[in-house]
């Protein structure tokens, strides 16, 4: 196996002559290629084989008639999204939340993982780290959960501790839709900043440790260091990982956001994706959830292109 | 695009097969009937003794499809744009997913055919509210027409030194005693007076506690006559009088604080614990909060739930909210009941299902073996036993569901059901004379029967403007003005046009 993966050796005499044909090329790599295979099909199944479904943002579609009975409707549901009283709002909170996350959620475990690196102590080092993964692992029912018995009015006990310590009247505040997007982004803060934080630790491993003592030699103090060494160390890794969430920042968390929505924070709540979910399945208005997909995802690709270039213009290596 | 490609993968097990009359491996099988129904407890199992006596009984093999109850709506959506519609589906008759496929011909129209089944027509006046403009697709499964009520705390209001309330004023005076007076005597102040949970959905109507009231100040049952025309509820100034005393309650304290987030599952938990006093809801609550509070106290618990009936508003008038005096269909799959004569086929057995015996069975149990006739009353026996045990949870979870011509209620031709204990036969004797009290001043929805097609179109984007904005007003982040404006907002984007289509359908359906 180990004998057939590795290059084959060049051959003088093809140097010298013809191309190699395509079939010997497939035939000399067949290993390479059967091992495409299982991520190719996975691939045409599940990702590309249902974008046929997407049609029926253009139909009015009716399971029952199926995709060739069903009537077809061009833009009609685009220009119902468009013109309608929704596009405003979701597209405002959308794009709010995403925001809040680029600002909030996404330096945050790239901090966590600087300050985890100056730890000197590797026992704390890792017993913190471990413990801030740990949210990573829980569903986010639970995590809403744990948010209404901490914060409803009546019975959240942190809800009241806040009520006893600053007075005032008290607070729903899972109920206020002010309040809505500090807890979602405290939520997601709290679930994945410590797992995010491994691939940047993982980075910061990879530094060359001669750059640190260079770096003292010319008199750098820690946060010279930081600043001279470790971050340029890490770019490349915050570029990837920035290209990354362009591409599913109007991604919100479906479950996240469905869990925390009540009729008084509704306006502040609905998302693209709640939304779609909302209309397709539970009102059974497929074409017009299709439509509200399909635009989020052609947004999606457009910011994926769009910051790749970005980072190409500003001179760091894109994903492609 | 995650969520696009969600939708489309759940249909896309529809595409091949859904191509208007249905795939080769749909044949239904003349023997066996599929069912798909809600579900309150564990699945039963096939080989149980309930399944296999009903099965004898219709001397067919059934096969359920069993989901729980609180997926059920989103399950019948996927399962409409699937190719696994069974025989005969529960089904909400007026969701916009039934209306679309029944409107493309996925299910048996029985206007014309229904009659000729005597024990499916049930009373012709609900069989056509639960027609989607006087098309009917099924057998209605028959509930209570009246069943709105107050269930208050019948200890607290000795304690407090108040009589059962008659009037609205008379229930404002006793939420202000259950929330000042210290009802629960504990010396603290930790009690208010009406509970209301979260009510879940965006449908305007929904016989939540904020329709009751609505209702009691003389608004419509949704949709009610005004100046010769049909108008929503939320469009007239009884509505706005209701939510003021709704708001001025609310605001001072005499509801529960989380009232926009209490689920509705617990909605029992501050009567029972003696956090709240008051509910508003429909009187079969009174049998489980009597269940509660007898676990808590054996001896007392009958001295502890006073029900009364819908209440006067101010200046002694009085309207009752009725309900539709049904709960979804049970409608034909075209796909699978191909022709005319497996329909007649299918029918047939509905129809025996739907008599007394049938009904007895779904409602009941087995007879002897789970419980004895006594009086026309079915009284529980051999409980201890768990196989009975294990047929009567299958009856009431699960199978009950099934039954057209009953429920739990003390509507249907299957036996009542009556605990021996004496609180809960005075509640059920008291509700009968409630009911009669009421249904006098019932004021009923005309738009029952009538399904607007912009509604359905647009009901997804409409719907939560005014449920949210009212909620809004009650908790005070929005005036009334603002309210009035938001329902201007919901009239512009397709309201104005969806009380044309109610006008228009009920004047033709010369309701």
């Amino acid at each position: 196996m180990a004998t057939d993966l590795a290059p084959p050796p060049v051959k003088a005499a093809k140097v010298a002559g013809h191309k190699p044909d395509r079939a010997r090329t497939l035939w000399r790599y067949r290993w390479l290629y059967l091992l495409l295979i299982p991520g190719l099909a996975y691939f045409i199944v599940f990702k590309y084989v249902p974008m046929r479904g997407l049609q029926i943002a253009f139909q009015d579609f009716v399971p029952f008639l199926g995709y060739n009975g069903s009537e077809w409707v061009g833009f009609k549901h685009f220009v119902d999204l468009f013109t309608g009283p929704d596009f405003g709002r979701l597209m405002y909170n959308t794009l709010y939340l995403a925001f809040l996350n680029v600002i909030f959620v996404f330096p945050a475990p790239i901090i966590v993982a600087l300050m985890l690196n100056e730890l000197r102590i590797n026992i704390l080092k890792r017993s913190v780290q471990s413990l801030i993964y740990i949210p990573h692992f829980l569903s986010w029912t639970i995590v809403a959960s744990l948010t209404y018995i901490l914060f409803s009015v009546d019975y959240g006990v942190l809800a009241g501790w806040v009520h006893e310590i600053l007075g005032g009247q008290k607070i729903d505040y899972v109920a206020q839709p002010d309040w809505f997007r500090p807890i979602i982004i405290l939520q997601t803060l709290w679930k994945t900043t410590g797992w995010t934080t491994i691939i940047y630790l993982a980075a910061l491993a990879g530094v060359n440790h001669e750059l640190y003592e260079a770096a003292r030699m010319d008199g750098a103090g820690r946060w010279r260091q930081l600043w001279h060494v470790t971050l340029p160390a890490i770019r490349p890794t915050i570029v990837v990982m920035a290209i990354l969430m362009s591409g599913n920042l109007l991604d919100m968390s479906f479950e996240q956001i469905w869990l925390m929505t009540n009729n008084l924070n509704r306006a502040t709540a609905d998302v693209f994706d709640t939304f779609v979910f909302y209309v397709g399945i539970n009102q059974g208005a497929f074409s017009y959830a299709t439509a509200v997909g399909l635009f989020k995802g052609v947004v999606g690709v457009l910011l994926i292109f769009g910051s790749n270039w970005l980072a190409k213009r500003l001179g760091q290596r894109g994903l492609f | 695009m995650a969520g696009a490609l969600m939708l489309t993968t759940a249909l896309l097990a529809s595409a091949c097969s859904g191509t208007g009359g249905g795939g080769e491996s749909s044949q239904a099988d003349a023997n066996t009937i599929t069912f798909m129904t809600q579900l309150f407890g564990t699945a039963p199992n096939p080989q149980g003794e309930l399944h296999q006596a009903i099965e004898k009984f219709l001397g067919k093999k059934i096969k359920v499809t069993w989901v729980p109850n609180a997926d059920y709506p989103e399950k019948v959506n996927v399962t409409l744009a699937s190719a696994n519609i069974p025989d005969v589906m529960v089904v909400d008759p007026k969701s916009p997913a039934f209306g679309k496929a029944a409107e493309a011909g996925a299910f048996w129209d029985l206007t014309d055919k229904i009659k000729k089944y005597p024990n499916l027509v049930g009373d012709e006046k609900v069989l056509l509210n639960s027609s989607i403009n006087g098309k009917i697709y099924g057998p209605y499964r028959t509930r209570p027409l009246l069943r709105s009520a107050v269930m208050i705390r019948a200890d607290w209001l000795k304690k407090v030194g108040l009589e059962a309330p008659k009037t609205t004023d008379d229930l404002y005076k006793i939420a202000e005693a259950f929330t000042k007076k210290d009802p629960d005597g504990n010396g603290k102040d930790d009690t208010y007076g009406l509970i209301i949970p979260k009510w879940p959905g965006t449908t305007f109507a929904a016989s939540s506690p904020f329709n009751v009231m609505d209702v009691w100040f003389g608004a419509p049952n949704n949709w009610g006559e005004r100046d010769g025309k049909l108008v929503p509820e939320f469009d007239t100034p009884e509505f706005f009088e209701a939510n003021r005393f709704m708001k001025k309650m609310i605001d001072e304290g005499l509801v529960n604080p989380d009232w926009n987030t209490l689920d509705t599952a617990k909605w029992n938990d501050p009567f029972v614990q003696g956090k709240g006093g008051i509910i508003i809801d429909v009187d079969v609550r009174t049998t489980q909060l009597l269940d509660l509070l007898k676990e808590q106290d054996p001896q007392t618990y009958g001295d502890k739930v006073l029900t009364v009936g819908n209440l006067a508003r101010p200046d002694g008038k009085k309207f009752s909210l009725p309900f539709s005096g049904y709960k979804d269909i049970l409608a034909v799959s075209k796909q699978r009941v191909k022709t005319e004569a497996q329909l007649d086929e299918l029918l047939k057995t509905l129809d025996k299902l739907a008599s007394k015996e049938g009904q007895v069975l779904l409602t009941n149990g087995i007879e002897g073996r789970n419980f004895k006739v006594e009086n026309g009353e079915a009284v529980l026996i051999n409980q201890e036993d768990p196989k009975v045990k294990q047929v009567q949870d299958d009856v009431d979870k699960a199978f009950i569901q099934l039954g057209t011509q009953a429920s739990t209620g003390t509507t249907g031709i299957a036996y009542p059901r009556v605990p021996p204990e004496a609180p809960y036969r005075k509640d059920l004797a008291e509700r009968k004379e409630r009911v009669a009290e009421d249904l006098k001043t019932a004021v009923f929805d005309p738009s029952l029967p009538v399904v607007s097609p912009t509604a359905v179109a647009k009901g997804a984007t409409l719907n939560p403007i005014v449920t949210d904005a009212r909620i809004k007003y009650l908790a005070g982040q929005l005036s009334e003005d603002e309210l009035k404006a938001e329902i201007k907002r919901w009239y512009d984007g397709g309201g104005t046009q969806i009380a044309q289509e109610i006008n228009d359908l009920v004047a033709k359906l010369g309701q």
